[in-house]
């Protein structure tokens, strides 16, 4: 066991943990973030998605200890008002079902619009091709990254 | 029964505003006949402050009941929406039945919602004019507002409490479809914000005061159990309090998920198994058996005509064999419970699609009545009838009880998940045509060969409808054919089973869809104008317990080949293929599905869906479904669970894939208007997906596909 400290959303977060606990596990057990999602735990399904210093990652198999001093920001911190672009088209395209998988859609969605602001449906297959939907939203998060990027007009959801 | 006159009642105490108790309409159980007290089992709150709380009976498990269900009430009510809190119901006497599958929440709940709705709305109206000295018919409502005659204006809010004084209407008249403003509109999900935002809480989210976190360790073989074990290994693993038997298996109990899995996997180091008599199960045992039970004994569902006799006298039999795989739910929240025990009661978050049972026997775990173990349903991350299952909650409430203390949370891992699962069982189908001297289908048979899901329902018995429900699909074949036997033979399998999206109806329209297309190929006739054909000009038909309208069958066929360009010609290598079902002959599908073949990679560019499901409560809702339904059968095609020396061979995403966005088709949706009674829209876009799909890749390429999942190297 050992202390780490960690800048999540922000903020700094002194924890307990094993080297090897995924960053999932701090994030839901410890700090008590519950918006990133256990899916596998074998980075297959996209669940778990965070931002790492800015990059998309697999926070369950994200060992703690990996860390260091890198951003942590999760679905929670992803905007201040919670009003990321992605979020409200998200709400305006009404992607979500179960809405389980869908924190892990939208960070994996806003790591790929920093580097691509307006991505192309190819670049939205490649980027989220990981991102596992059991309930098949898969058109409506498509639409909902063109719309968020600013490349739709208003459609009704 | 409650009697009609006690459907609604204010429930509410003074000050709370105007709380309206009502009572759906369950399915009564047997033995309740009298009349009871009354029991609301859902809830309408007018709080003073004008917003309004609705409490829903079903769970939501992304099939939109949360959204779909308020509609009806703030439809009638004119409510504004934007002022509407949704709450889940909690099992007990006022909660009988929140079961939630069959694709039935909507079509049971409908009218009493509307009915409750309006019965508010006229007493609030009624409040109003008291207060204004006015008739009751000189008002009128909008948006939460009463308006009275002379630009008087009044909010609900300022009116529930003196309206829950009022007597409550018994007949209070209901909206012309044409007055809606919010049903038959887009509106999007109710838990939308919370879900984008990660504040939506999943049964896996929930954290109470002092909880820990338990794995257990189960035998990978079905049934079996530990022999043998040292816990020190795992005991050594920080975090881990304490490793307890339970009847799954071994829980590890630790002060985090992860340790509990570390812990877990350690102790599976030390433990011997015994493996017990499903040890042997495999596959291809099955297969075998099932190839044995296609010319055995098997139950009638549907017998017309003699078949037999017809098939000797044909000019020209065909005959097929279809076959589809155990499948897995695979839903991506794996199974979770938490319970927290206290002196005489405990309480326990999940989410569930059968509430009422998993209280029922969690609470018997405990030595409790029922009504001692309150449960929260969360919201669910996946159903798909998996959560029809009791077996995570039972298991949960035992580990709490093996355990002691205060709140545990049981979490499955992925392999858990996909290994334990209820599967859905595989299916062999032997299928056979009889074409008579004039070249008409006058003989159609259907035998079904697998295990039977229904037992899973019955505690193990054999149900009187078992062949009709497991042929559901086959035996309801909307043809008119002079002379038709399905059937179901019995094999017998060790695996635990359950509901899957569309149930047996998925690998039997599978089925009877891609025969008929080969029929229609072998006569040389298209397989749109056969289809029709054979339709007929009839209008309802009865099939055992069901009945279908064929018209309306008839309608959403035309329409899907109409939109998708049925009968345009296409590039080498890619085709158009159809089908269609009346889900338990209530609501209507068909799809065109249109593929392409290149290099042997099969591709599904675009389905294009037409149906009837009635009126169309929530129309972003209904094409949510139509799109996931699709989804769901599309990624049936690459996925199987199979079985070896008792267990799983499949253990993860990586080998139970699933669709990929990359992999999803342009889904085109056209809804057949309709001012029948809303039925179901969760599982019928799913069987149509698979035929529609394999019948374009006969058209694209000339190769039948008669195996699901379809193999490497086939097409």
């Amino acid at each position: 066991m050992a202390e780490y400290t960690l800048s999540v959303n922000g903020q700094s977060h002194t924890v307990e943990a094993s080297p090897d606990m995924p960053l999932l596990w701090v994030l839901r057990d410890r700090i008590k973030l519950t918006g990133t999602k256990f899916g596998c735990g074998q980075g297959l399904c996209g669940a778990c998605t965070v931002h790492l210093g800015g990059e998309a990652v697999r926070s369950c198999v994200t060992p703690v200890s990996d860390v260091g001093t890198k951003r942590i920001t999760t679905i929670e911190g992803l905007d201040p008002h919670s009003a990321h672009p992605l979020q409200k088209a998200w709400i305006e395209v009404d992607v979500a079902q179960c809405g389980y998988c869908q924190t892990g859609q939208i960070m994996t969605a806003a790591a790929l619009l920093a580097r691509h602001p307006k991505p192309t449906d190819r670049d939205i297959d490649q980027a989220m091709g990981e991102n596992v939907c059991r309930c098949g939203t898969y058109l409506r998060i498509r639409e909902a990254i063109h719309r968020a990027a600013g490349q739709r007009k208003e459609v009704a959801p | 029964m409650t009697s009609r006159r006690d459907f609604l009642k204010v429930t509410g105490a003074a000050g709370a505003g105007l709380v309206l108790g009502l009572h759906l309409e369950a399915r009564p159980r047997s033995g309740e006949t009298t009349k009871t007290a009354f029991h609301p089992n859902a809830f309408l709150t007018i709080r003073p402050d004008g917003t309004a709380q609705i409490t829903v009976p079903k769970t939501e498990m992304g099939q939109g009941v949360r959204t779909a269900l308020p509609l009806a009430v703030a439809e009638e009510l004119d409510l504004d929406w934007s002022k509407v809190e949704v709450v889940t119901g909690q099992p007990g006497p006022e909660f009988k039945s929140m079961q939630t599958g069959g694709s039935t929440s909507v079509s049971t709940t409908w009218t009493p919602l509307r009915k409750a709705g309006a019965a508010a709305r006229e007493m609030l109206k009624a409040a109003a004019a008291a207060r204004w000295k006015v008739g009751t018919a000189q008002c009128r409502t909008e948006r939460g507002f009463v308006l009275g005659p002379d630009g008087q204006k009044l909010g609900y809010g300022d009116l529930a409490g003196a309206a829950a004084k009022l007597p409550v209407p018994k007949d209070a008249p209901l909206k012309k479809a044409a007055d809606y403003r919010l049903v038959g509109k887009r509106t999007p999900r109710f838990d939308g914000p919370a879900i984008v935002t990660g504040k939506a809480i999943f049964g896996l989210d929930v954290r109470r005061p002092g909880q820990r976190f338990a794995a257990v360790l189960r035998c990978a073989v079905i049934g079996g159990q530990p022999k043998a074990w040292d816990d020190a290994k795992a005991k050594a693993v920080r975090g881990v309090k304490a490793v307890v038997k339970v009847p799954t298996g071994l829980a590890v109990i630790a002060d985090s998920t992860w340790a509990a899995f570390k812990g877990r996997d350690a102790l599976a180091a030390t433990t011997t198994w015994e493996e017990g008599a499903a040890r042997d199960f495999s596959s291809s045992a099955l297969a075998a058996k099932m190839k044995a039970a296609l010319t055995g004994p098997a139950d009638d569902a549907r017998r017309e005509g003699d078949p037999a006799k017809v098939l000797a006298a044909a000019a020209k039999v065909l005959e097929a064999e279809y076959s589809f795989p155990y499948q897995a739910h695979a839903t991506v929240e794996p199974m979770n419970a938490t319970t927290a025990l206290s002196e005489g009661a405990a309480e326990m978050w999940m989410g569930s699609q059968s509430p009422n049972r998993a209280q029922e026997r969690a609470a018997a775990t405990l030595g409790l009545k029922p009504e001692q173990l309150k449960v929260n349903v969360a919201l669910i991350g996946g159903g798909f009838g998996r959560r029809l299952g009791t077996d995570f909650s039972t298991e949960a409430a035992q580990v709490a009880k093996a355990a002691g203390g205060g709140p545990i949370q049981v979490v499955w891992d992925r392999e858990d998940d996909l290994r334990h699962d209820l599967h859905h069982p595989a299916t062999l189908h032997r299928l056979r045509a009889g074409i008579d001297g004039a070249g008409a289908l006058a003989a159609w048979t259907h035998r079904i060969a697998g295990p039977a899901v229904l037992r899973s329902w019955t505690g193990g018995q054999k149900a009187p409808s078992q062949a009709t429900t497991e042929t559901n699909g086959a035996y309801d074949i909307p043809y008119a054919i002079p002379a038709v036997a399905v059937d179901f033979a019995e094999v017998e399998a060790p695996t635990p089973l359950g509901w899957w999206r569309g149930i047996q109806i998925v690998p039997n329209v599978f089925a009877r869809e891609c025969f008929l297309d080969e029929v229609a190929h072998a006569l040389g006739k298209d397989p749109l104008r056969f289809r029709l054909d054979l339709l007929g000009n009839r209008g309802i038909v009865k099939f055992g317990r069901d009945k279908a309208d064929i018209r309306r069958l008839k309608k959403v066929l035309e329409v899907a080949a109409a939109k998708a360009g049925w009968g345009r010609k296409l590039p080498a290598g890619r085709g158009l293929g159809l089908a269609c079902h009346a889900y338990d002959g209530r609501t209507y599908a068909a799809e065109v599905a249109e593929v392409s073949v290149v290099k042997g990679r099969l591709k599904v560019h675009k389905v294009t869906c037409a149906v009837d499901c009635g009126l169309v409560v929530n129309p972003s809702g209904l094409e949510s479904q139509v799109e996931g339904g699709i989804a769901f059968g599309l990624s049936a095609l690459f996925s199987q669970i199979t079985w070896e020396k008792g267990r799983t061979v499949q253990t993860g995403y990586h080998d139970f894939p699933v669709l990929r966005l990359a992999d999803m088709p342009v889904v085109e949706t056209h809804v057949i208007p309709s001012a029948e009674a809303p039925s179901g829209m969760g599982e019928p876009p799913v069987p149509v997906a698979i035929p529609a799909v394999l019948n374009a890749v006969f058209a694209a390429t000339g190769k039948r596909i008669r195996k699901v999942p379809i193999e490497d190297g086939l097409i």
